[in-house]
């Protein structure tokens, strides 16, 4: 069993090197790359995992450190999987003034999972944002990068 | 100082300074005997600014002084004006929701009659973020940690949060800190969770260092540095007359 397991870890470990190396592939291996390169495996894996990371560092000689500090500092570069589908709540001044805080609340309790969490099967993911820049549209979401504007807590549910 | 570099001038505080170029504000106020508070600021480190204790205001404007290199003449700089007085009485207010028993900071604090504000001290951990750890590890020629997060999550640690594998164990991170935080030990070597072994000087029994950070440093004698200036005199005492060249 405990063969087994390590085993399958080994090939999943083999498997994210591999499409690590790939997606190294395609950018100049120099130290400028590195953010564009994590953005590259946030896409692919809808997370960082370590192995990546470590691999990153060695190949764009960029310290482990810095690495990892780069990484954890963008919203939108994590650590542990997100969610296939994201829904993103603006949290901006003024989509906080029109009743984003309503939306949140009206999701949260509807889902069942907080902001930052996912839906135990992985599909759904709920997050909020500083500013989408949309205020006009306030106040304003998106499903996987499509805006959605003038949103009433019903109007949300059926973003779902 | 080099002295190839043009000078430049100005005032701080009324008084006339002529520094080279590129000098910074804080090293010009030094010349003139005119002490700015400091603290993420080291004479062997790259300035960071991070501590934001050192602002001084010039027109309306206020800068860091130690982050500050003077490229142009003309400069008035003031150093105790009252907007400079409110300016770092305010980061102090910040800087001691951080480390509400910092005596350096306390006494300051005194100076500038500043005080913590209990709306933002849900986390006063000690640590000023001042980067010094961070900047001595990268001077001393390693990266093992770094500033990680953002905010007021932002904290000092190694990468996944994990002991540093690029950590020689040098100490140089903990004998930077101005708050004396970082923990760990010179006998057992121990830091950020990590054990190193000690080289002994095979002469005097001396601890040198890590063997790691000798590595690093490209020393591959392992004698202090003492015992092996005696053996490089006692080598050249013994050199043949003739192989000195005299002029």
């Amino acid at each position: 069993m405990d063969s087994k397991e390590s085993m399958e870890s080994r090939e999943a470990k083999d498997s994210i090197k591999s499409q690590v190396e790939g997606l190294l592939g395609s950018r100049p291996r120099q130290a400028r790359h590195l953010l564009a390169v994590l953005q590259d495996i946030q896409a692919a894996f809808r997370y960082l995992p370590k192995e990546a990371l470590l691999m990153v560092s060695e190949k764009l000689e960029v310290s482990a450190a810095r690495v990892f500090a780069v990484a954890g500092f963008y919203k939108a570069l994590s650590f542990s999987p997100k969610a296939e589908r994201l829904l993103t709540v603006c949290q901006g001044t003024a989509c906080h003034l029109r009743g984003s805080e309503k939306l949140i609340q009206t999701l949260e309790s509807r889902l069942g999972f907080k902001i930052g969490q996912s839906s135990t099967d992985g599909r759904l993911g709920l997050e909020t944002v500083n500013c989408l820049g949309a205020c006009a549209l306030a106040p304003v979401a998106t499903v996987d990068g499509a805006v959605h504007g003038h949103l009433t807590p019903e109007k949300a549910l059926d973003l779902i | 100082m080099d002295h190839t570099l043009p000078k430049v001038t100005g005032t701080i505080d009324g008084h006339e300074f002529e520094v080279c170029h590129g000098t910074t504000l804080l090293e010009a106020a030094k010349t003139l005997g005119i002490k700015i508070p400091t603290l993420c600021h080291h004479p062997g480190l790259p300035p960071d600014g991070n501590c934001r204790l050192c602002l001084v205001e010039t027109g309306d404007k206020l800068l860091a002084s130690c982050a500050f290199p003077i490229r142009a003449s003309g400069g008035v700089y003031l150093t105790h004006s009252p907007l400079v007085f409110e300016a770092r009485a305010f980061v102090l207010k910040l800087l001691l929701s951080r480390a509400p028993n910092n005596k350096e900071l306390l006494k300051l604090a005194e100076e500038y009659g500043a005080q913590a504000d209990p709306r933002l001290s849900d986390d006063p951990d000690g640590c000023l973020r001042c980067a010094r750890c961070v900047r001595a590890c990268q001077a001393a020629g390693s990266q093992a940690i770094a500033l990680i997060g953002r905010g007021r999550g932002r904290k000092v640690a190694g990468p996944f949060f994990e002991p540093p594998l690029d950590c020689v164990g040098c100490l140089a991170c903990a004998r930077s800190c101005p708050t004396g935080l970082i923990a760990c030990g010179e006998e057992p070597r121990v830091i950020w969770g990590r054990q190193f072994d000690l080289v002994k000087c095979p002469q005097c029994g001396r601890t040198v260092g890590t063997p790691e950070e000798l590595k690093r440093a490209g020393i591959t004698s392992w004698l202090c540095p003492d015992c092996r200036r005696r053996e490089y005199s006692q080598a050249l005492k013994n050199l043949p007359e003739a192989s000195f060249v005299r002029n």
